[in-house]
Order: structure tokens, then sequence, then C-alpha cells
């Protein structure tokens, strides 16, 4: 019987009373349904005064005197207001903000005029050098992360309501490179921010008033942070929007996506993609690519064992072949480093004392001069393509001079402790390491890292040179910029000559934009200065 | 049932202590200084030093431990040492965006995939049966990122019909589209295999039979006494695929820049930021236990033998 019935639902499939029609309308209907839901093309992109801009991530601090991270200050250059601020355009400079009148007085005294008539939101009433003292000197007194921007910072002395005096205990330069233009240097309000902290101290997500030319509106974690036009500004450079919508994306890909289906209107562009965009740009847009600050290199070990001969890096330097590094991980849209100082910084070098191109003969001697053969080296990377692909391709070029390498991948919160001592002894089996550190501009960013005193935190290579710490410390407080240059030259000179390491790139920023929507303002380095965006 | 319920309850709430105390194992084994990464390469050692105090690192791991039941037991899950945010605000916040993004998924892969099943069976092996088979593998087979893409270049770039990225005003609107359906679509695939495969295995058995040696009209039968039985591995699956869809939800919320737990997890786990990563582990596996738990209580009511073995 049952070999009957199951015959039958075989050979008579059409006697189940479910007619085809109804099944094919039922299972469309979802599909229908959401065909319907799109009103209009682009209906929610921006046709009004908003410049919706991606962020490189969500913020998550938006006080000045503790911040990280350069996506937060982005918000706070908006919201804030300092003495002086980066210039856009393509060179370094900078140009009074709140400040009227700003002058070095002497190496270690720097006196500057408020412009009167800043007011900070809720009440708060007029900016004033009481306000800047405090400011400034709560980075110290709570010992704030970032209290080496202040570097040597004894206090300030108010003349009166307007007028201040900074007064360091010894030189410090990078102040005007680093301090005053950027994060520590944005000015808050004591009154607000006592009452809201109560001591004074970092106040996080939540700003208790500002004084920018927009105003924290809202702020959606993980979707997006709303500036508005603050209408009670009365400083320099008005908002010429009537809202910025910061929209964090860690994705360049999805960034580049929501570019061109216009959910915004300004987005940085992934370096493999920048070709396709130059030659065929989005309607009403341009592309424009700055050269970026960050400095790569190939950084060795000198306390392990295998890597204690210099002749040894030595003949790694001369083997690595930076130009096919770029072409293949930068698609050759960035130049080869000459050191870890960019172009346009004091102490940049023009060109390195290993050639980008290496010299695979050279690497062969150097390698027989140290007597080793067979030699079997790792290198560490994070675990993103681009530094995976750095490794691999060194790989290659040591696998010519007989040096077998073998790539370790890390994670970020795994690779950023490798080299430091508090962390255990994995610093000991350190040997190669594809390495990748921010900047700001001013060349003494750079150089802090690699004295001895950072041997086993940041100083990985455990490179050690007195004479160059030396010059690291004399450098910081040299004003003359000549004079400068060529001590951080002679530094960068010190650090190839380690055979430590071996510079690849400062790679690039590549972004686009509406043009039909703004007119972007950009720091040389590609970071964006929303604060002095145009609106079209 | 409520017997049932209570020892489902005990259970979740073993499952959840197991799984934070492996994850607290965990988190220790691997390498990485939570304050180095929150503080910034600026910051000295006993600025470091200070945050691990205060985030409770330098406790050995068993009071470490006895500390976070104590507190989660009083509903604290700590505090973000980032922004500074209660770590419950920060994934009860994010939460929704998740939960509706996966509801939604697993909905319309239901709504399609089911019906497809059953047509599939009751058509078996004629053209529209073959035409479903090769489309349901090709689902399962197509990766989800790849779908995303395709998705996303075709609906948002292409024909601008759909918001390429975030989340929009509310939760269900036009941005939910594009996610809801990267993520669902190899469900609808597996959707239809699973009920077409435990369909013909009901259509054959003899109750089945019986009912149409009775004459009852094959949709009664189909409908009324075959689809509730075949139903039930489909329940169970979707309970663990919800679990699947947590994981799978994580590629779709940094594709499309949605808000979500998958991105808060990847994010805190870069940053070595524990209070989230447990807050976010905590819950997730919450989830999942309901999940699971509610798909046997389903089974259960659409099936009395099940009922009575629970």
């Amino acid at each position: 019987m049952s070999n009957i019935h199951r015959s039958r639902i075989r050979r008579n499939p059409a006697a189940v009373s479910i007619p085809r029609r109804r099944f094919l309308q039922g299972t469309a209907a979802a599909g229908a349904f959401a065909t319907t839901l799109p009103v209009s093309r682009v209906a929610w992109s921006a046709q009004d005064n908003v410049l919706r801009a991606r962020g490189r991530a969500d913020l998550d601090k938006l006080d000045p005197g503790f911040y990280q991270n350069s996506y937060n200050v982005d918000v706070m250059n908006c919201i804030y207001s300092k003495l002086i601020h980066y210039k856009p355009g393509r060179k370094w400079g900078w140009k009074l903000q709140a400040a009227e009148k700003i002058e070095q007085v002497d190496p270690t005294h720097i006196r500057f005029r408020l412009r009167p008539g800043i007011m900070f939101t809720g009440g708060y009433g007029e900016m004033t050098s009481e306000d800047v003292k405090f400011s400034f000197e709560r980075v110290i007194e709570h010992d704030s992360p970032v209290k080496g921007d202040w570097g040597p910072l004894d206090h300030v002395e108010i003349e009166d309501k307007y007028t201040g005096v900074i007064v360091l205990k010894k030189p410090f330069v990078p102040l005007w490179n680093i301090t005053l233009p950027y994060g520590a240097g944005h000015i808050v309000s004591k009154k607000a921010v006592m009452k809201a902290t109560g001591d004074g101290g970092d106040f996080g997500m939540k700003p208790p008033c500002f004084s920018g030319p927009y105003v924290l509106d809202e702020w959606k974690p993980n979707q997006y942070a709303m500036l508005k036009r603050n209408k009670d500004y009365t400083g320099p450079d008005k908002a010429e929007f009537d809202e910025i919508k910061v929209v964090p994306m860690q994705d360049e890909k999805t960034a580049q996506i929501a570019y061109e289906s216009g959910d915004i209107d300004y987005a940085l562009v992934s370096l493999s993609s920048l070709d396709k965009y130059e030659q065929n740009p989005p309607p009403h847009s341009s592309i424009e690519n700055y050269p970026s600050l960050f400095y790569v290199w190939i950084g060795m070990n000198t306390d392990h064992p295998k890597l204690k001969d210099i002749n040894v890096r030595k003949a790694i330097q001369w083997a690595i072949n930076v130009p096919q590094i770029m072409d293949t991980v930068y698609f050759g849209k960035a130049d080869a480093a000459t050191g870890i100082i960019a172009p346009g910084l004091v102490g940049h070098r023009d060109k390195s004392l290993v050639p980008p191109e290496g010299d695979l003969d050279k690497a062969r001697e150097y390698l027989k001069k140290a007597g080793v053969d067979g030699l079997e080296l790792t290198i560490d990377t994070l675990n993103a393509s681009k530094w995976k692909s750095i490794a691999e391709i060194v790989q290659a070029q040591l696998g010519q001079i007989g040096i077998k390498l073998q790539v370790n991948v890390q994670d970020s919160g795994s690779f950023w402790t490798l080299g430091m001592e508090s962390e255990g002894d994995r610093w000991k089996d350190l040997q190669l390491i594809v390495n990748r550190f921010s900047m700001a501009p001013d060349p003494y960013y750079a150089t802090e890292w690699f004295t001895c005193e950072q041997v086993g935190v940041w100083n990985w290579e455990r490179f050690c040179n007195k004479q160059f710490d030396q010059l690291n410390e004399e450098a910081i407080g040299e004003t003359d910029p000549d004079k400068r240059g060529a001590m951080y030259r002679k530094m960068q000179d010190m650090m190839e000559e380690s055979g430590a390491y071996r510079f690849i790139t400062h790679e690039a920023t590549p972004i686009m934009y509406r043009n039909n929507r703004m007119e972007v303002a950009m720091r040389p380095d590609g970071n964006p200065l929303y604060r002095y965006f145009h609106s079209v | 049932m409520w017997l049932y319920l209570v020892r489902r309850i005990v259970l979740a709430m073993v499952t959840l202590a197991l799984a934070v105390a492996l994850l607290h194992v965990m988190i220790r084994a691997v390498p990485g200084d939570p304050a180095a990464i929150i503080l910034g390469p600026r910051a000295t050692a006993e600025q470091r030093d200070k945050l691990r105090e205060r985030m409770g690192l330098d406790q050995p791991f068993y009071v470490q431990l006895g500390i976070y039941f104590v507190d989660l037991a009083h509903g604290d899950m700590g505090v973000d040492v980032m922004t500074g945010r209660p770590v419950s605000r920060i994934v009860f916040e994010q939460l929704p965006y998740t939960l509706v993004l996966i509801l939604t998924a697993i909905a319309w892969a239901a709504v399609l995939g089911i019906p497809l099943g059953c047509y599939s069976a009751i058509r078996r092996n004629t053209l529209a049966d073959r035409v479903s088979g090769i489309l349901s593998v090709s689902v399962i087979a197509i990766p989800a990122f790849v779908m995303s893409l395709y998705s996303l270049l075709l609906f948002a770039v292409t024909l601008k019909w759909l918001p390429a990225t975030g989340a929009g005003d509310g939760f269900f609107n036009r941005h939910l589209l594009l996610p809801a359906f990267a993520v669902g679509v190899s469900w609808v695939g597996y959707l239809a295999r699973v009920v077409r495969a435990s369909m013909l295995e009901v259509l054959g058995e003899t109750h089945i039979r019986m009912n149409r040696a009775f004459g009852l009209p094959e949709a009664r039968i189909v409908f009324r006494y075959a689809l509730p039985l075949a139903i039930l591995p489909t329940v169970t699956l979707l309970g663990v695929g919800m679990a699947y869809l947590l994981s799978g939800a994580v590629f779709a919320e940094i594709v499309f820049a949605r808000p979500g737990i998958g991105t808060l997890i990847v994010n805190a786990v870069g940053n070595r930021n524990y209070p989230i990563v447990m807050g976010c582990v905590v819950v997730t596996t919450g989830l999942f236990v309901i999940a699971t738990a509610l798909a046997d209580v389903v089974n259960a009511l659409l099936d009395p033998r099940a009922r009575e073995s629970l």
C-alpha cells in the first residue's frame, strides 16, 4: 500500500491543491514589498547644507586635555577654539585662531593675547586668559596621557583678562607644531569643566560647553556624530554648513561605496582604488592625493643573537628592494621613505644612505662578512593584508640572499606589545618586524621613540646611541630651523648606520569629495580640517 | 513544562558562568596590554599601572572573576575605559540593531525558504524541484560577503534605490533591507533543503498514507498533518541559527557600517577593551541560550512527543 501511495505522489505531483500561481504570488510578495520601499532615487542623499563625511572610527574622547586618536581631534577642531591652528594647504604652517597675537618672547616664554568676544556656549561667558591657563595646566596636573605634548610646561601667567604668558621650564620648539595647533592646544571653559567634573579632570564624551563655530548636537555611538552651527559663535571663520555629520566607517571600501551611493560627500580612498577613481571619478567629484606623515619601516632587534652582528643587519637592509614593495603594496601611489621624517618637515632627508632599490650583491657581501649560512629568521607583522604583503615581499627578497624568513601574523592587541619588556619575554624572540608609527608635524614626534630610554618600551630595535639621545634633547630647544634640520638628518643617519632600520614609506592619503557641494580644507598630510571646509 | 523551564534557566546560568570564566582565562592567555592600547604610546609606565589598577587587572585571576560575578549579579557590567560610559548601556544601545538585523534576516529567509522546501518536496523530481535545489545550493555556496558587495553595488551604487550604509532613524527602514538580505540569503537555501528533506520523510509516514486512504484533501494533509512534523528540525535549526547569525552579523555590520554588537565586539577585542568584550559575551551567550530554549519550547508546543520528553 505504501508503495502505491509513494508512486502516486511521484506520478501525480499536481495532486496537491496549491496552485503554482498562488505559490509564486505568495513567495514573491516579500520581494515586491522590498522593491516598493525605495520611494525615490537618492531620496536620502545630501540635498541640504550638510557636510556628510566619513570618520575613520567612532568617537571615544572629546576632552582635548586627554585626547586620544586623531579622529577625535577632527571633531574637536570644530567645537572648540585654540590660540593657533594649522593652516590648510600643502605646506605646514599655522594661523591665529582664538589668539589675536602670539609671540615667542624668549626661548621659554610665549605671550598671547586672546581676541575679545569669543563666547562659550551654555552661558559660561567669554573666553579669558584664565581659561587658557586652566586648559593647559590641567593636562599636567591631572597626569594626562598626552602631557608629553606640553613637554616642559611650567605654568601660564595671567597678565590681564585676555593676555597671558606660557612659561616653559626649558625651550620646547615642538610646541608650535604639535601642541598649540593640535589636540592639547584647545581651550575649554574653566567654570564649565569644574562644574561638570568637580576637579577639572577628564570629561570624556560629555563636553560641558563649546567655543567653536560648531557644537556637538548628537552623538549616536557607532552611528554618527552630528555637529550643528553654533549660532552664538563670534570668532573668526564662521561655520559654512548648517550641520556636519561624521559617520564612522572602518572599512575603506565600504566608505567608497557609501560615497558612490551618495550617503557621504567626503571620504578617504584606498590606494588600491585610487587609479580607478583618478581615471573615472564619480560625478561631481575631485580626487586629491596627499603625502602622509606615517612612517613604515622594517626593524631589526639588535639584541637578538641572530641579528647582533651588524653585517647581518646590513645584508638585510641592502637586500630589501623598497620600490618593489611600493609597486606591489602601495600600487605605485606612495613614495619610498628616506627616513622617519616625512617630506615638508624640518629634518627630512633628501635621500637615504642605502638606496631604495638596495643591492643584492652588496647584501651577499655583508652576509659573507658575517660568516653566516642558512640563516633562518622571523618577521612579525599586523594581521591586515597590507602588512602581510610587505612581510611576504621581504620574505621573497631575503630568500634571494639565502635567508629563510618566517612570517608571524599578530592581531593588533598582541602586536603592539611585542617589544615591550613590561609585557613578558616576547621581546627576546622578536627578530624582524614590519612597523608603522603615526606622526605629528614635528620631527621630535618621530625621533623620541628611538632613544635609549625607550628601549623595551617603543624602541623595539633596541637601538641605543648616546649621541643620538643628546642630539634629540638639543634639537627640541633649537629655534633655528636650519640647525634643527641638520640635527634630525644626522639622527636618521645614525639610525640607518646601525643597520637596525630599513625605511619603507610615509604612505599617502588620497581623498575624494563632491566638488559641487564643498571646497575642502586639508592639512598637508591629508587630514581634514572640517571647520574650514567651504560650502559651494 | 514549568519544571522544564526552570531546568533550562538553571542550565542557562551555568552555561553563562562557564562562558564568562572561559573567556576570562582566554583573555589573559592572549598577549596584549589593554592599558598600553587604551592610553596610547605617550603614556608613562605609571599611567599604565594606574589604569591596570582601575581595571582590576592587578588582581589575581580568581579575584577578578569573583568580583565580575558579584557585579554581574547586581546588573553591573563595569565601565568602558575608553569613554567612561557604563558597559551595560553601551551593549544594550547596540544590541537592538543586531537583533533587528538577525530577526529580519531569519524571518524573510523562513518566509521564503519554508514554502520553497514544501513546494520542492511536493513536486519532487520535477523541473521546479531541480531549479529550487540548484538555487538553494547556490545561495548556500556563495559567501555572504560576496552577496553583500554585489547587492551594494547593484542597489545602492548603480540603481541608487537603497542607502548603502548606516542604520537610519528607527530600526525598521530602508537601511535594513540590504544587510538583512545579505545575512539571510544563505538561510533561504538551508531552510529550503532542510524542509524539503524532512517533508519527504514525513510524507512517507504511515499516518499520512492513512490520511490519503481516507481521502482527505492533499492540501489539508500537507499543511495540517505533514508540515507541523516536518517543521520540527527546522525550528531547532532556527534556534541554533540565531547564534550563527549573531556571528554572521559581524561582517554585515562592518560592510554596511551599521551599529550593532558585532562591530562592538570586533573593536573591543582589537583594543583589548575587556569590560566591553565581557559585556558582549554575557549578552550574546544569554541570547543564544534563550534562542535554543525557545526553539525547544516551540518544538514542544508543536509536537506532543517532544512535550512528554521535557
